[in-house]
């Protein structure tokens, strides 16, 4: 670390003259105002946490028109892998930050130094779209009830989302539904019949042995594919590691419900009867998808998202009969699966302004052109004439472009840019403007049309139109007054970061070994695992948690006030 | 800590040189004498006093609860806390532990093999067949950790991996070995797959230090009538002595501080309470949580240890076979 020193003087002055320049652009002083001309070129700085293939520096066709019409270019900077974290606290150490950062799960860091900038009165004087957008209740956006600000318009979930279809539950091959005659399966033991008999079957698919599940425990998809199934699966919230009590806010780790003991008491039944891939715990991500890329894994519990790439190679190398089904198997009838419950307009995950940034009215003025209904239709369809036409007001893509985007996606996408600028707040799947349009290209017609044979036979099978139709609707649930958990900032305390930290390595370390145990050393070991989870710094963090959400159900039931 | 030895060394030569000028008549007129010299060294200095010292500087901070965009006069001071919040931690000296075992396994195999290798490899005769072995067994040198993990991991699988294919088909064993998910075979794992990589390539220094024996002693040697594995054991291996030591010795400074992708990339959620290392816990438990106080505090610690084992090797050579570093 050379010539921190310097940095950790200069830094405070530097930030102190820049929050002197900006006190002054928002003391409402007309002349200061004037300094932010939409007509000058201006270069944006940004980082996002996420990894982006095909960022093509504003090269492609999307960007080509957002710097045409707002003379703005985003220089951005993605991260590889890590979700921004160790970027995120280098930038902290150092004091540097991008104009525009989107930090993920680090927002809690750059709001502890100070680094981004409160929002709420620039997105009143200069945000009427995004205000459009978002509806004029900001109250969801503010921080925590400490801190009232608003520091990141959220960009990760669109406004008022309605699926159409369902990308989790459990996945089974539609060749092995066929087979079957297309069985009515609603548990987790149905599941595991259906594979059981087409294993015994089918021992090998294409000279390889069958493999009836598998799963990805490869660092944190271990929480995608083996832990918060336990949740899914027993009719509980999807509230990450957190099951959070909707009366009384209390929370406590999902491991400690006996619904989830048991369901990881099934994952080890799986195991020992040979039925779960031994592999699953020591196969790293590109394993676990060459194997499904091979055809012969029968059935997954996983998100499509993770294990889409090998979906894909599975349609290109002509076994589309391998793909995916989704389901929602309960461990038992009684309960039901929550993916679809409603969490309220979007919060969490989301873009800021850092001190850095030179001028902040002008990054706002852009992220509020981004958030009209011009720039989303850019942004979710391409340029008129170009990627998609209007014929007698209906707006549709050319079968040349459709037949690009599904195929040739990749490249596609580089050079088109569509769906790479969610800089802004931003309708999601379901909402039509005022054409009467949709504004994404999510919506049935489309997704059926993007439906392999196998898969629409299989839903034609079970009367369903997409496999959202078999999950309950979120008509069927409360909508969730303390939003997605897993979105909020968790609290940013050594005593709860340090705590929380160390429950992840127990039960990465004790799940696993629970489920490869055999049967009559699981309850000695979950018991185990409850035991480590439940000492006194854990009881501690549990309760800052439980405060956490106490004080989010609080803010969000009362309007932000004006300023 | 590599910082570190190259201070102390440098530090050393200079007081060896002021040594030497007080007998022949004063440090200035050697200093005028070697001027270039000095001259020639001034930009390594500066390089070693802004890269190794004046980082110290931030050594501070392990006594404080460093907070990022607060001045140094505003952070809160805390004594040893750091320190006693590390020794306190169970998984400290899991990490430590697991650190010390395979640096050690690696410093010994990772001698070993080499030297072995060096020596087999001096007496073949035919150039093409030595060059070509040669150049093979220090190609994976080349290769990234992440690539090397992914042949070990597929490798050793249980489905098709070609190493318990081998060995089922020998009927060594009647069921595929799940190597990844056994927690004590993964030092061996490691320290086997370092070996594999790195073999080759630590070669080349000790080839060349056989190439500077003189080959009058074989000729000697020959005459005397020893045979091949005598003139080995008597003459390439003593030659080969002080490369051998020196090298040992700097090894020994990094013991402490062997990485973590090794462990990263190998390890998997059921082998952690072997493959968690120092530099791992730091990241986790440091970095990634903004906790940079406790981060600075685990690498003083490291610091010290790798000082402390450097100067007992320097201290044990010295004294048992007279070579140094310093």
């Amino acid at each position: 670390m050379p010539g921190k020193w310097l940095k950790r003087t200069l830094v405070p002055l530097a930030v102190l003259s820049l929050a002197a320049v900006t006190a002054c652009g928002d003391s409402s002083d007309p002349t200061q105002m004037e300094t932010t001309d939409v007509s000058q070129p201006i270069t944006i700085s940004f980082f996002g946490s996420d990894p982006n293939a095909t960022w093509n520096n504003m090269k492609d066709d999307v960007g080509q028109a957002i710097t045409k019409a707002t003379n703005v270019t985003v220089n951005a900077e993605y991260d590889v892998s890590g979700g921004g974290t160790q970027k995120i606290s280098l930038m902290t150490a150092s004091g540097e930050y991008p104009d525009m950062i989107f930090p993920k799960g680090s927002i809690t860091k750059l709001v502890d130094a100070g680094a981004l900038i409160d929002l709420t009165d620039l997105i009143d004087k200069y945000g009427p779209n995004i205000k459009k957008v978002y509806g004029d209740d900001l109250s969801r956006l503010q921080y925590s009830k400490e801190d009232p600000s608003i520091y990141v318009i959220p960009t990760n979930a669109g406004v008022g989302q309605t699926s159409f279809d369902a990308g989790g539950g459990f996945e089974i091959q539609n060749e092995v539904m066929k087979e079957m005659g297309y069985p009515k399966i609603k548990t987790v033991n149905d599941f595991e019949k259906v594979l059981k008999a087409y294993k015994e079957k089918h021992p090998t698919i294409n000279g390889q042995p069958t493999i009836p599940l598998s799963l990805n425990a490869d660092d944190w998809k271990i929480m995608i594919t083996v832990t918060d199934p336990a949740v899914n699966a027993t009719g509980g919230t999807p509230d990450g590691e957190f099951d959070i009590n909707p009366k009384t806010y209390e929370a406590r780790l999902h491991y400690k419900r006996p619904e989830d003991k048991e369901y990881f008491r099934w994952l080890n039944h799986m195991y020992n009867e040979g039925l779960l891939d031994p592999e699953t715990f020591t196969q790293k991500n590109d394993q676990y998808l060459s194997k499904i890329a091979s055809g012969r894994v029968l059935g997954l519990i996983d998100q499509e998202w993770d294990y889409q790439q090998a979906e894909n190679s599975l349609k290109t190398s002509g076994m589309a009969e391998r793909t995916y089904g989704h389901y929602p198997l309960q461990m038992t009838e009684s309960t039901k699966d929550h993916s679809f419950q409603d969490a309220g307009p979007p919060v969490g995950y989301g873009i800021g302004i850092t001190t850095s940034a030179k001028d902040p009215i002008r990054i706002i003025k852009f992220l509020d052109w981004m958030a009209s209904d011009e720039a989303q239709v850019l942004n979710n369809w391409g340029v008129e004439g170009k990627h998609y036409e209007m014929k007698d007001g209906k707006r549709s893509m050319p079968a040349e472009i459709q037949d690009r985007r599904v195929n040739d996606n990749t490249n596609f996408t580089r050079e088109s840019g569509i769906g790479m600028y969610n800089f802004s707040v931003r309708y999601g799947d379901g909402v039509k403007d005022p054409s009467g349009n949709y504004y994404t290209t999510n919506f049935p017609e489309q997704i059926v049309a993007g439906y392999t044979q196998p898969e629409k036979d299989a839903l034609k099978a079970y009367g369903a139109t997409t496999w959202k139709d078999l999950f309950p609707a979120k008509e069927e649930f409360p909508v969730k007054e303390w939003g997605a958990a897993y979105n909020l900032p968790a609290p940013s305390d050594p005593s709860y970061t340090v705590a929380f930290q160390k429950s992840q390595d127990i039960v990465r370390k004790r799940i696993p070994e629970a489920i490869l145990a055999s049967p009559d050393q699981f309850d000695s070991i979950y018991d185990q695992m409850i035991a480590e989870l439940s000492t006194d710094d854990m009881k501690q963090m549990e309760a800052q948690y439980s405060q956490m959400i106490k004080d989010t159900v609080e803010l969000w039931s009362q309007p932000v006030a004006a300023k | 800590m590599e910082s570190t030895t190259k201070q102390a060394s440098s530090r050393k030569r200079d007081q060896a040189a002021s040594l030497n000028s007080r007998k022949t008549g004063g440090f200035w007129k050697l200093f005028k004498q070697q001027r270039y010299l000095y001259l020639m060294s001034v930009p390594f200095v500066i390089w070693a006093f802004i890269f190794s010292y004046v980082p110290l500087w931030g050594w501070l901070m392990a006594f404080q609860e460093y907070k990022p965009a607060r001045s140094f006069f505003d952070q809160k001071w805390v004594g040893f806390d750091q320190f006693i919040t590390l020794f306190q931690d169970q998984q400290f000296y899991l990490a430590l532990r697991n650190t010390l075992a395979m640096s050690f396994l690696g410093l010994i195999f990772g001698f070993i093999f080499p030297v072995i290798f060096a020596i087999l490899l001096n007496e073949v005769r035919g150039m093409v067949f030595k060059r070509t072995v040669q150049t093979v067994s220090y190609l994976p040198h080349f290769v990234s950790w992440v690539v090397v993990a992914g042949i070990v991991t597929k490798a050793l699988s249980t489905d098709g991996g070609i190493i318990n294919e081998l060995l089922v088909s020998l009927h060594i064993i009647d069921q595929p070995i799940q190597f990844m998910a056994q927690g004590q075979w993964f030092w061996g794992i490691v320290t086997a797959s370092d070996v594999w990589k790195e073999m080759g390539w630590s070669t080349i220094i000790y080839l060349a230090a056989i190439t500077g024996i003189d080959q009058e002693q074989y000729e000697a040697s020959r005459v005397d009538g020893a045979g091949r594995f005598r003139q080995m054991w008597h003459i390439t291996l003593p030659g080969m002595r002080t490369t051998i030591i020196v090298l040992l010795i700097m090894s020994i400074g990094h013991l402490v501080s062997i990485g973590f992708e090794k462990q990263f990339l190998l390890g998997n959620n059921l082998v952690t309470d072997y493959s968690q290392v120092l530099d791992l816990y730091a990241l986790k438990y440091g970095l990634e949580m903004n906790r940079y106080s406790y981060g600075t505090a685990i690498s003083i610690f490291n610091s010290v240890i790798s000082i402390i084992l450097l100067f007992t090797a320097n201290g044990i050579f010295k004294k048992t076979t007279k070579e140094s570093i310093m």
